[in-house]
């Protein structure tokens, strides 16, 4: 069996920049995705799955995390999964900037500056993946792209901020990945 | 009567050998195929060289070939040796050697692997040879040279009354008649036998191996211990040592159904993180998280590809592979009786998962080949897993159910016949439990 796909590669009608799909994000922060309701309140995000009108890729890549890192391979079956694999980096990028010894305050202001810094987006020189994803097709594209990728950033990084330190003050060890 | 004595069945594996009497529920002795002798041949390398342990070469400095060569030993020092749990614990100090006679399955070095039989008779079962039957096992595919040597040994140093010798599997394929759910006792199925050092897919049909089919693995048990001991590792637990990493994936160990939904199942039940006490010899106690390595240890059976990066064929499609390239008539007997045996396939749901993920396959096979004929309805093939509770020692267990029938003893090799005829003897032996027994 190989590694997990995302399972939004079905999802017809998404706008896709260059090969990167824009998908829907359940997010507060102001950019070019389409916003998803939000939790009613109540639930946690632990406990949503794919079938939910307010599950987003992101719930996907905190999830899929710990899994696909595993793999060592990983066949990209469409614009969906290139989303999922850019998450799935950022997340690993961000838990490298974590310490064990860091407050919940200190973290997030890591956390934060990792995803408001200056980033390469698909298609710039800098950037890892370019075999992978394609170059956006001019400026503009290249400008909504890069906004989406901020909001992909920041929210990811509040989720997963929250995720660990869901229980105290101290990143708990049950989810040191 | 003489002739109402057990026979003694001996298992001996690459890593364990098992020795008991037939009619027995476990073996007696289950200890390393382990040898330690006087003069420390092969030495610390034995256990990792894969060579046959070779006398010394003579020395040119202290006196010429006569000096240190084995053959001039053979005065008391030929009897200065331990084997099982005694030897580990002699070449541990000076002046003894560690060798494994077996290697592979195969026995490589006959001088130790006779002395290693002739203590395990006589210090361990304490039997005398020629009163008892013996049923021996063998691997698939060993050469019948092999065999010879074998009866050889059993016959001509022991002289043991009588002789069997079985193929492991088809042991195993016995063993698995004590599950409920093996209704008739065919000695046609396909054993998946995972142990320390490798896993084997091996189809029997009717008692006999399909030999060109075998297929193995090489991933066993000793590498799920090193996933465990690097995930230890990478958390910075206070004792990450190998055999902590063994205690935690024997005891805690299980297989979930998919990888994703179990950390979620772990994130929303913080109850499932455990534990682990280690006492260290000195008395001191260090306590060890248990956490994702629970499930994700045996996982590295249906993915590879998380722990090697060489190997990366999943175990259910090794065994649907196997079965396909067996005989046509065959393969559905194979699918219906689909055997564990061997201690890495003791975790809990392995069966369950195996069966899932071969069922899927087969399913999906015949879909496709529905939709390819334009209408025809297969008829659905019946996929089953057996799991047992003599899967440890699946082999010896066959050994013994099969030793204490009636009809055991007229399956074996005497040793008149092997007088009358000699080793060429046990190249042939009547198939034990087979059709026609009953």
């Amino acid at each position: 069996m190989p590694a997990y796909h995302s399972i939004f590669l079905n999802d017809q009608d998404v706008r896709v920049l260059g090969n990167f799909a824009l998908l829907p994000l359940r997010t507060r922060t102001r950019g070019p995705a389409y916003t998803l309701p939000p939790l009613p309140s109540g639930t946690s995000e632990l406990d949503i799955d794919g079938n939910d009108e307010s599950y987003d890729p992101l719930d996907e890549i905190l999830s899929l995390f710990r899994a696909n890192t595993f793999f060592r391979n990983f066949e990209i079956k469409g614009p969906a999964d290139r989303l999922l694999i850019y998450g799935i980096l950022f997340v690993s990028e961000c838990l490298g900037k974590v310490k064990a010894t860091m407050g919940r305050k200190e973290a997030e202001k890591a956390l934060l500056n990792t995803a408001l810094d200056q980033f390469a987006i698909p298609g710039d020189a800098s950037f890892p993946l370019n075999q992978a994803f394609e170059a956006p097709r001019d400026r503009q594209d290249a400008e909504t792209l890069r906004q989406y990728l901020s909001q992909v950033r920041q929210e990811l990084a509040m989720r997963l901020l929250a995720r660990i330190y869901a229980d105290g003050p101290m990143p708990s060890k049950a989810s040191q990945f | 009567m003489a002739n109402q004595t057990p026979a003694v069945v001996m298992d001996n594996g690459t890593g364990f050998s098992k020795l008991g009497f037939a009619g027995n529920d476990s073996p007696s002795f289950v200890f390393p195929t382990a040898i330690a002798t006087k003069g420390g041949v092969g030495g610390a390398g034995g256990s990792g060289s894969g060579r046959p342990a070779v006398a010394n070469k003579p020395s040119f400095l202290t006196g010429g070939a006569g000096g240190s060569n084995l053959s001039a030993k053979r005065g008391t020092e030929d009897l200065d040796f331990f084997i099982g749990d005694e030897a580990l614990t002699a070449a541990t100090g000076p002046g003894y050697g560690i060798h494994y006679p077996v290697r592979h399955g195969q026995v490589e070095n006959w001088d130790h692997m006779e002395r290693f039989w002739s203590n395990s008779i006589f210090k361990y079962l304490r039997v005398e040879p020629e009163d008892h039957y013996f049923l021996l096992t063998e691997p698939p595919l060993n050469p019948p040279e092999n065999r010879e040597n074998t009866a050889e040994i059993m016959f001509e140093s022991f002289n043991c009354a009588g002789l069997y010798i079985a193929v492991q599997a088809v042991l195993a394929l016995a063993a698995s008649w004590t599950s409920s759910k093996v209704s008739d006792r065919s000695l046609t199925g396909i054993v998946v036998d995972s142990g320390d050092g490798v896993t084997h897919v091996i189809p029997v049909a009717e008692g006999y191996v399909i030999g060109s089919s075998i297929k193995s693995i090489p991933i066993a048990g000793r590498d799920i211990t090193y996933f465990v001991q690097s995930l230890l590792r990478d958390r910075g637990e206070p004792d990450s040592s190998l055999k902590t990493a063994e205690r935690v994936k024997e005891e805690y160990c299980y297989v979930c159904p998919d990888m994703v939904k179990e950390f979620a199942k772990f994130d929303k039940e913080p109850n499932r993180f455990l534990k682990h006490t280690v006492t260290q010899p000195n008395g001191k106690t260090s306590t060890v998280d248990v956490g994702y390595e629970r499930f994700l240890a045996p996982e590295i059976f249906f993915n590879p590809e998380i722990w090697s990066s060489d190997f990366l064929t999943p175990l259910p499609t090794v065994v649907d592979g196997v079965i396909q390239q067996s005989p046509i008539d065959v393969r559905r007997g194979l699918y219906k009786n689909i055997v564990l045996s061997g201690g890495s396939t003791l975790y809990r749901d392995f069966g369950r998962r195996l069966q899932r993920d071969i069922k899927h396959m087969v399913d999906d096979r015949i879909r496709a080949s529905e939709a390819r004929s334009g209408g025809a309805r297969s008829g659905g093939l019946e996929v089953q897993v057996i799991s047992h509770k003599r899967q440890r020692h699946g082999p010896w267990f066959g050994g013994s159910l099969l030793g204490q029938t009636p009809e055991f003893r007229s399956y074996c090799h005497t040793k008149a016949e092997y007088d009358e005829i000699g080793p060429s003897i046990v190249r042939r032996f009547a198939l034990l439990g087979g059709p026609g027994s009953t």
